[in-house]
């Protein structure tokens, strides 16, 4: 330690010293009491179960990576949320019978005991508002709305009976992505750096990328740690200007004295820990040295500009203006430098049609036209690379849309649209270890409802797991006195469309 | 009704039969004190724990007796357990008649007895319920939980449509319930009689009526309801597997038949030729070898870790390497010894952009159990590439962006199991490559060079038309 930090530590303990008073002491000697007889009691709790999940956590090196359960087959997963919930009516789900009963009153028996977001009264049945042509040598059925996916269909496994039980679009995407529709729960991404580490020492296990002009409705929990340790949250990389913002050194700064300054915060954290033991600690000391590599590795793998040309003319990409295609191309980028989990989300698909923008027929389209062209850009690059069988691609949103036109509050709306639908939604896979060109689960003739082949998002995630290597059930982390994992007490793995 | 009422009552059996258990092993617990001296005052108490006891195991005997007129447990050892059973109600009252008359020499004896008969009838109460060597299971080399594997089908119209195709689903999913050594809802699908006699609530196959059939309305519940089958936590039937077990009905449940001796409708015929796609996928060679390995060097391995080399096991129940330089642009000498030092155990090697030496190349030539190499945007040359002809095991190759020539792909001899190899960004030519994607024919050569055409489209917006109001 040099004399200089020592100096340092010495100021920050005579700093606390000074603030601590003869009534802290009687306070803390009381609590302090109370804790340790907690304390004992805890650990005594614990004696059976100190083999658990808790085995993954080195908090000296929460990121060393860690081999999974079994051999998986993916090694990374790109996931691209579209948030606002896409139509599955006039992307994939083709419904031929429903345009027969185009703007007839919805049957009865439709709306039965259901509960809808705005639907109110009897709303009249909405026809596809696209054409649809089968694609492909799997004759998979997919909408003029995206001609270049069309392309790629026979790469793709689509899961078209995928149901939830949230109808509003934040605790519908927690659901999706956490487990569960209310907040504190680890995110998949969360999981999979947690069981799985990271490989590349200077970049996160866990990227985030977002575009569409908001946030996602649920907020920074959709990528969140949860009761993990925060060492696991997605770090979330911005599409203009700085990637991480204060990532560059301020003017004056140079490299050896930020060294030197991160060096002495980390000494004095190191001293903290020895006193108290908190493993949150030392994930703060590794975050400061995380911090410190990434300000050279994120600006360089966060930068498009070096792409070739046809690289870019494939994406659809303009560098340094931010747009989904560039998270796209950056999430390619980001997993062959070993990022175990790169999470976009899209806004603007909650096409309601109470404005152009939320109509199925226009804002709907203009949507499509962003993301056509980079996801199918994404499959064909990552497979030339050689990087398409073990990078899992997952593409849907956090529900489905109604068969019926949304007639908000019982009232005709300016444009055609549809309402948040939970029985049935259409979410797609590709790559990683999972069957090319099939389709599984079935609508009925309207796709109001699953059939057969029913999926829920926890088999989503049970999927995504067993792909990276992990059996659901058995990736776990232990809080508040029990077990938790990602997908609580349900979840199978969706075999059917797996290779 | 009755049925119903003593099958209620028989349930409490698994709750009773600790009572006596702990009364009588108390007695004996009683009856080894009072021989000390210092305690002689707790034979005070030996015949009331007998009377108590007996009281237990008489009201045991009752609810077992009940319980296993339901039929869903192995005969003999039910009869085992039924008359050890009753054995104990006997002595445990013989036990109260002595030591009421204070025959402490008689009833030491009793209580020996007793314990051993305890012991026993509750180790074959265990077996019904648990199964055949339960208490033993934590240390038999086998978990009967290992996973079942069926034959592969190779040509599914000459499979037997019952021993090939449809036992293998009642082997997998049912019959760790449902056959000799438990016979729950009294039902045996490990035998053809079994099968046709059907359980408790009588024939579950109506012949030709795959709907009408108890067996196929239960697998095909929600999986949610509480009488679908397999019942919650188990894995339940594919749909592949119920579309097989509703035609074998449909078709008459032929136990002998040939598939091709029946109709095939055409969801049939699909779900055949995936069986033998499955079963041909299957034959296609793991990047995993067969051959089971040594652990390697826990030492040289953290040594390794330290110097930034992601070197881990492919699984936690793997001794199989693989090693990931990302965080390397280049290897020094002692590292890439390490490296092979690990030959044995190492089968997948990532180096992206690695720029290694002539002497490097050819050291990296001796890693025989590769299977898998991605060296992409590395400095490897023509030359080099010749040294990694070595390599027999290679299954994948990535080779994209780096300067190699057709000419040397095309000299490599070896490389027999290749199946995928990517050469994308390479400074091949178009006809350079056909004649590469013709000498390695097995293997599936992927040139790159993908592109996305731009529509018009792409970049216009869709507007609704302006309507004035």
């Amino acid at each position: 330690m040099s004399k200089h930090n020592k100096r340092i530590i010495q100021e920050a303990n005579d700093q606390v010293l000074q603030q601590l008073t003869r009534r802290h002491f009687f306070k803390e000697s009381v609590t302090g009491v109370g804790a340790m007889a907690l304390g004992s009691f805890l650990s005594g709790c614990n004696w059976l179960g100190s083999k658990d999940g808790s085995d993954l956590l080195n908090s000296a090196h929460p990121l060393m990576p860690h081999a999974p359960h079994f051999v998986g087959k993916a090694k990374s997963v790109i996931y691209l949320h579209m948030a606002g919930a896409p139509s599955q009516l006039e992307l994939f789900d083709f419904k031929p019978a429903l345009q027969q009963l185009d703007g007839q009153d919805c049957p009865q028996s439709l709306l039965e005991g259901k509960k809808f977001a705005f639907i109110r009264g009897v709303p009249k049945m909405l026809g596809p508002q696209a054409a649809f042509k089968q694609r492909g040598n799997s004759g998979a059925w997919i909408s003029d709305n995206l001609p270049h996916l069309s392309t790629v269909a026979d790469e793709i496994s689509f899961l078209k009976a995928v149901q939830t039980d949230q109808f509003n679009h934040g605790p519908a995407q927690l659901l999706m992505h956490t487990g569960s529709a209310r907040l504190g729960r680890p995110s998949i991404g969360a999981w999979a750096t947690y069981g799985l580490g990271s490989e590349n020492d200077n970049l996160p296990g866990f990227v985030v990328l977002t575009s569409g002009g908001n946030f996602p409705d649920a907020g920074k929990s959709v990528w969140g740690s949860g009761f993990l340790p925060s060492v696991y949250q997605g770090v979330q990389c911005r599409g203009e200007g700085d990637p991480v913002l204060f990532v560059k050194d301020p003017a004056g700064m140079d490299r050896d004295l930020r060294k030197a300054s991160i060096d002495a915060i980390n000494e004095a954290n190191r001293a903290t820990y020895e006193e108290f033991k908190d493993p949150e600690i030392v994930a703060r000391i590794a975050q400061y040295e995380m911090a410190y590599r990434m300000q050279i590795s994120v600006p360089d793998v966060m930068n498009i500009n070096d792409e070739p040309a046809y690289i870019h003319e494939m994406y659809g990409t303009q560098p340094g203006k931010a747009s989904f295609a560039n998270n796209v191309l950056l999430a390619r980028k980001l997993v062959e430098k070993g990022v175990r989990y790169v999470q976009l989300f899209d806004w603007g698909w909650d096409t309601h049609g109470t404005d152009e923008r939320g109509a199925v027929d226009y804002g709907l389209v203009n949507k499509c036209r962003t993301i056509d062209k980079p996801i199918t850009a994404l499959l064909l690059d990552l497979k030339q690379r050689g990087l398409l069988d073990e990078t899992l691609v997952v593409w849907g949103g956090e529900f489905g849309r109604t068969p019926m036109q949304e007639n908000r509050d019982g009232k005709k709306n300016p444009f055609k649209g549809r309402d948040h639908h939970t029985e049935a939604y259409t979410i797609w896979m590709a790559g990683g270890g999972i069957k090319k060109g099939t389709s599984y689960g079935e609508t009925d003739e309207i796709g109001y409802s699953a059939i057969s082949g029913k999926v829920t998002p926890y088999d989503i995630q049970a999927t995504i797991l067993n792909q990276l290597g992990f059996d659901h059930e058995k990736l776990i982390y232990p809080f508040q006195g029990r077990s938790f994992r990602l997908t609580d007490v349900y979840g199978r793995v969706i075999n059917e469309i797996v290779a | 009704m009755l049925f119903v009422v003593t099958e209620f009552i028989g349930n409490f059996h698994p709750v009773l039969v600790h009572l006596p258990i702990g009364i009588l092993l108390f007695a004996l617990v009683l009856e080894v004190l009072q021989t000390n001296t210092k305690y002689q005052s707790v034979a005070f108490a030996i015949p009331i724990t007998y009377l108590t006891g007996a009281i237990a195991a008489i009201l045991s005997c009752i609810t077992g007796w009940l319980l296993s007129n339901t039929g869903e447990y192995n005969e003999s050892t039910l009869n085992l357990h039924r008359w050890m059973g009753i054995a104990v109600a006997i002595v445990s009252v013989i036990g109260y008649y002595f030591s009421v008359k204070k025959q402490a020499s008689i009833s030491k004896y009793i209580a020996v007895v007793l314990g051993i008969l305890l012991f026993t009838t509750g180790h074959f109460g265990g077996t019904l319920t648990h199964g055949d060597g339960y208490l033993t299971k934590a240390f038999s080399a086998t978990n009967s939980d290992t996973l079942f594997v069926p034959k592969p089908i190779t040509n599914a119209q000459e499979a037997l449509i019952y021993k090939d195709i449809i036992q293998p689903i009642f082997t997998e999913k049912c019959i760790k319930c449902h056959s000799g050594s438990k016979q729950k809802g009294n039902l045996r699908l490990d035998t053809e009689e079994g099968i046709l006699k059907g359980g408790k609530g009588g024939a579950i196959i109506s012949v030709g009526h795959a709907e009408k059939s108890e067996i196929f309305q239960r697998v095909s519940l929600d999986p949610l309801n509480e009488k679908h089958m397999p019942p919650k936590g188990k894995t339940a039937l594919t749909e592949q597997e119920r579309l097989f077990l509703q035609w074998w009905i449909q078709t008459g449940i032929g136990f002998s038949k040939k598939v091709k001796e029946l109709d095939q409708p055409n969801s049939v015929k699909l779900a055949l030729t995936a069986l033998e796609k499955n079963a041909s996928a299957a034959i296609i060679p793991s990047n995993i070898p067969n051959e089971l390995v040594d652990k390697a060097n826990e030492s040289l391995l953290i040594d390794l870790q330290k110097k930034a080399v992601v070197v881990l096991p492919i699984a936690q129940n793997s001794n199989y390497l693989s090693v990931n330089l990302i965080n390397l642009k280049t290897l020094d000498e002692k590292t890439l010894s390490q490296i092979s030092d690990l030959k044995k155990q190492l089968i997948w090697l990532k180096m992206p952009a690695i720029q290694l030496s002539e002497t490097a190349w050819q050291k990296i030539s001796t890693l025989q159990n590769l299977t898998k190499l991605s060296i992409e945007h590395s400095n490897i040359t023509d030359k080099q590439l010749q040294y990694l002809s070595e390599l027999n095991q290679l299954q994948y190759l990535n080779l994209v962006g780096t300067a190699i020539s057709s000419k040397a792909l095309l000299q490599i001899n070896g490389w027999k199991k290749m199946r995928q190899l990517y050469l994308a960004s390479t400074h091949l030519v178009t006809s350079e490559l056909i004649a590469i994607q013709s000498k390695y024919s097995k293997t599936e050569v992927d040139t790159g060079g993908y592109r996305v055409a731009t529509l018009v489209t792409d970049t216009q917006l869709v507007k609704a038309p302006i309507i004035k109001k």
